[in-house]
């Protein structure tokens, strides 16, 4: 009875003892199941090293493949702390070879951490200095690849590439803007290591580093390369502040070229200040954009049918008056009579104040917003400036007035040159932009491909265009764009000279000399914005400082862009100052004394000696300034 | 009463967990043997030395009549008293991982805290088949016995070794459980269980932030709650099969001193859930099959013996397995016939030992 008793209490333990046993074991199994993804990823966390490797960065290249900016491969040190045995004999060892302190290796060696990168002695090593390590066969140090960012036209095309930091993370231009597709990805050794940071034997991984997209710009490279040649002459010529060029497609708002002066190196940005690292002048900067802006205005009187551009004339006396202030013309005592053609050539201030006028400021500010002014154009590059344009109901006759032919707005290079696109295209405003593909990284097929993209369309007829296209190539040959007429081609042009303003104040002697072109003017494949601010020691009229070089780097469009010579344009109007081009008759197997009449015009250097000629440079059917040297080969 | 031949079942099963627990000994320390001793051997020598004397010890006691124990019960106890004493003496007594808690003989150790458990039960055992009548008086017959656990877990926790001596007072609570003491004693030694444990926090705070860590072992994963957070590292990625057969990362150095109270981690991340299952099975056998020989005995002091011994390994057991996987605080117990740890091994066989001899009746 009593035994029964205890029998039944010892079957009671023993059923709760059994019954705990199953919860410890329902325990062990809700935490290898339930809990066995948190934790294993945890515990992966914990047991897990990585060796990083760095992935190579996209290549950036120009529209016909020309490498604008690349990897270099280089090493970098790396030391696992917890691996090192003998601290002393390590640092001592690494010291000598990266010119560092033994304290300073120390120091890096004795930190706390899971890796420890030697910055930035340690860092893109010689590989020299790379060998020396390696053979040194020191435990826990290692040496990595590291792709270093390397732009091998340097300062050429800066801005708009941008420039990377140590870590090759973009930081400015396209490197920024388009970091996400050009960094890639990391790829590392993973290995498992003790609680004290020693690899273990087991397995190991290795991520492949996944490389960079590759980018494709709109720019060619040798438009570019002319741009960048004659910033530098500007530069040289007027000891000017600042110098800026622009070339787009006016077809789709491709960007052919972009520059800027200053420019800095982007293999050394460090080097320099931020201003000039981080301001992109040509979409940055904002001025006023003088002459070059009575594009605009022009092509809204046409659209709208206030003027007829060869019939209705003009009487410029040298200056108007518009309510109480006087308005004067650039030139003394005025152009006199002229169409409204003339009017364009001669850059005639009052005459753009009548247009604006017949327009009224509801017209014509309706096309300065119509043609993206006082707004960004969204060109795929970061730091664009917006510019001001008065809003209407700050416009009086005097703003009006002014306004029409530049003064009193504010507009950045981009936005100029895009309007100007717009008109002369047909009446379609694009959005500028720069990256044309995405390349994948090994084979170079296209992954991606940017098209234009139209902001708005039919601003203006075609008709209106043409009449505009027109115009600007007779600027060219009869106005004041005569220094960039280019022989045996068509191209068109404005200039523009602005006084700059400083704190509300027109600064003397001071201005901003700027020149848009079309190239060619009939059909333009390309059109060309370039400004100097504030050359120095010359005439200050655009052109004289600003033409003559937009036409070299015209020259270079032209030949870039494979533009037919044409000659059924417009011949240009010779004043007396201006010297005539003869073209180069062919003269080799002529005798000296048959040819020194033929060139007459030239100034002739003979080469070799004897008295037939066997060679002749230009080649017959160039044309040569008058003047120009013309040199022979002579033989028998 | 002619003797039988003693419970093949029980035996088998624990030689196989003792031979299983020097494997996993090996497996688990084998790392920090290296690191500490430059010998990957040097755990697995030891224990395999008490094993073999232990294995040794458990036959001969297997055929010691266990009614010698009866007889001998009041010196047993006096002998684990004086020894419990002797171990608090600095010189005598040689402090291990911060408790003074070994008598050291060379690289070996005897603790006598583990002798302790088994005398007290043998001494309870006799005294509850003894006097009947003392059941039905508690403050005659169970308070005295009740007073003499208290006296030797204050000096088990003197050492300290909180694991032990809860082991101890617990088995001994069964015990008086089971013999059918008068249940308001069970309350009134409830009410002075959580005095305390109110008084030990108090004592000594380090046991409250092991009770927080228990909670909330992410609270502060590299002060209380590491082993607890490195336990269940070991534990989850183990999933269904483990990592196979000495491939635990945790044992590199992650889980401090993996071989003893750890050791069932290690199971668990190299043998997973089915190994942990395989282990249960056979202390689960042990259980029963000591639990049916408590049952079966018409002798009381063997009733009261058996159950006495089988409770002590079985709830270390399980006290050991909900530290390990996070259902109780840490307690700092180690896993029976399994871990490291020489005079627990021996004790344990030496119950075992007992129980066979009993199976023989």
């Amino acid at each position: 009875m009593f035994q029964r008793k205890v029998d039944k209490r010892i079957r009671l333990v023993n059923v709760v003892l059994f019954s705990l046993f199953i919860v410890i074991i329902l325990r062990v199994g809700y935490i290898q199941v339930v809990e066995y993804e948190q934790l294993n990823k945890l515990a992966n966390q914990l047991w897990n090293r990585n060796l990083p490797i760095q992935a190579n960065r996209g290549i950036i290249y120009d529209r016909n493949g020309v490498v604008l900016a690349t990897n270099l491969t280089t090493t970098s040190l790396i030391l696992i702390p917890s691996q090192i045995t003998d601290k002393e004999l390590v640092a001592s060892k690494l010291a000598p070879i990266l010119g560092v302190s033994k304290t300073e290796i120390l120091k890096h060696i004795n930190k706390r951490v899971a890796m420890e990168r030697v910055h930035p002695e340690g860092r893109r090593l010689d590989y020299k200095i790379a060998d020396q390590i390696s053979s040194l066969n020191l435990k826990g140090v290692y040496l990595v690849k590291e792709a270093k960012r390397y732009y091998p036209f340097d300062e050429r095309l800066a801005h708009v590439l941008g420039y990377v930091g140590i870590d090759n993370q973009g930081l400015s231009g396209i490197e920024l803007q388009y970091d996400y597709y050009l960094s890639g990805e990391q790829g590392a050794i993973k290995y498992y290591a003790d609680a004290f940071g020693n690899r273990l034997n087991l397995s190991e991984l290795y991520e492949q580093p996944q490389d960079g997209i590759n980018i494709m710009l709109t720019i060619d490279y040798r438009i570019q390369e002319a741009i960048e040649r004659e910033l530098d002459n500007i530069m040289v010529h007027f000891n000017a502040d600042q110098a800026m060029a622009i070339v787009m497609d006016p077809n789709n708002g491709e960007i052919l070229g972009m520059g800027s002066r200053p420019t800095f190196s982007a293999n050394n940005y460090q080097k320099y200040a931020t201003e000039v690292i981080n301001r992109n002048l040509p979409i940055w900067a904002t001025f006023e954009p003088g002459s070059t802006f009575k594009i605009v205005t022009f092509a809204a009187a046409i659209e709208e049918k206030k003027v007829d551009i060869f019939k209705d004339t003009f009487h410029d006396s040298g200056s108007r008056l518009v309510e109480n202030a006087r308005i004067r013309c650039w030139k003394h005592g005025g152009h006199g009579t002229q169409t409204f053609l003339q009017v364009l050539e001669n850059s005639c201030n009052p005459g753009f104040v009548e247009l604006g006028q017949r327009l009224g400021k509801e017209l014509l500010f309706k096309y300065f917003d119509l043609l993206g002014f006082g707004q960004k154009t969204g060109i795929d590059l970061n730091g664009e400036g917006t510019g001001i344009i008065f809003s209407l109901d700050q416009v009086g006759p005097v703003e009006l007035a002014t306004s029409a032919f530049g003064q009193g707005v504010s507009v950045t290079p981009i936005q100029q040159l895009n309007s100007v696109s717009a008109i002369v295209n047909g009446g379609t405003l694009y959005q500028p932009y720069i990256v044309k593909r995405f390349l994948e990284p090994e084979t170079n097929s296209i992954i991606q491909e940017n098209s234009k993209k139209i902001i708005r369309k039919n601003i203006i007829s075609q008709e209106t265009s043409d009449l505009v296209k027109y115009a600007l190539e007779c600027v060219v040959s009869n106005g004041t764009g005569r220094t960039a007429y280019v022989e045996e081609y068509r191209v068109g042009g404005k200039t523009g000279t602005a006084q700059k303003v400083k704190d509300g104040r027109y600064l003397e002697g001071n201005y901003i000399m700027s020149f848009v072109a079309t190239i060619p003017a009939d059909k333009p494949q390309a059109v060309l914005f370039l400004a100097i601010d504030n050359p120095k020691k010359t005439i200050q009229l655009a052109s004289m400082t600003v033409t003559p070089h937009a036409k070299k780097i015209m020259i270079d469009i032209l030949r870039a862009l494979e533009v037919k010579k044409d000659d059924t344009g417009l011949g240009k109007q010779y004043q007396s100052f201006e010297r005539k081009y003869y073209e180069v008759p062919y003269v080799i197997g002529m005798e000296i004394k048959e040819v020194r009449p033929l060139l007459s015009h030239f100034q002739v250097e003979y080469a070799g000696s004897g008295n037939i000629i066997i060679d002749q440079s230009p080649k017959a059917k160039e044309r040569l300034i008058s003047g120009g040297k013309i040199r022979l080969l002579l033989g028998n | 009463m002619k003797t039988k031949t003693f419970d093949v079942y029980l035996f088998i099963a624990v030689i196989i967990l003792v031979i299983f627990g020097i494997i996993m000994i090996y497996s688990s320390s084998n790392i920090w043997a290296i690191y500490k001793y430059n010998d990957a051997l040097k755990y697995v020598k030891a224990q395999s030395l008490f094993l073999l004397v232990g294995i040794i010890i458990m036959i001969i006691i297997s055929k010691i009549p266990y009614l010698n124990y009866y007889y001998k019960a009041n010196l047993i106890l006096a002998i684990c008293f004086l020894l419990l004493l002797l171990v608090l003496i600095p010189g005598i007594g040689t402090v291990r991982n911060g408790a003074r808690s070994w008598f050291g003989i060379g690289s070996f150790g005897i603790q006598p805290s583990e002798f302790a458990k088994l005398g007290l039960v043998i001494f309870t055992a006799k005294y509850l088949a003894k006097n009947d009548y003392i059941l039905g008086r508690v403050a005659k017959g169970i308070w005295p016995i009740f007073l003499i656990t208290l006296l030797i877990f204050l000096l088990i926790m003197l050492q300290p070794d909180f694991g032990t001596g809860m082991v101890i007072v617990l088995s001994i609570v069964a015990l008086f459980f089971v013999a059918g003491v008068n249940f308001k004693f069970f309350i009134h030694i409830g009410i002075l269980g959580v005095l305390a444990v109110i008084g030990l926090i108090m004592g000594a705070p380090y046991r409250l932030l092991r009770i927080i860590s228990f909670l909330d072992p992410w609270r502060d994963p590299l002060g209380s709650g590491f082993q607890i957070i490195q336990s269940l590292f070991a534990i989850g990625p183990g999933g269904l099969l483990g990592f196979g057969f000495g491939h635990s990362i945790q044992k590199h150095f992650y889980l401090p001193e993996p071989q003893t109270d750890f050791i069932f981690s290690i199971i668990s991340e190299e043998f997973g859930f089915m190994g942990i299952l395989i282990v249960s099975f056979f202390f689960l056998t042990i259980l029963i099959r000591s639990i049916n020989i408590a049952l079966r005995t018409n002798n009381r002091f063997a009733k009261y013996l058996v159950f006495g011994i089988i409770f002590q390994i079985i709830f270390q057991t399980i006290l050991n397995l909900m530290v390990v996987v996070g259902l109780v605080p840490v307690t700092g117990i180690t896993l029976p016939l399994l871990s490291y740890g020489g005079s627990s091994l021996l004790i344990s066989l030496i119950g075992i030992g007992i129980i066979l001899n009993v199976s023989r009746y």
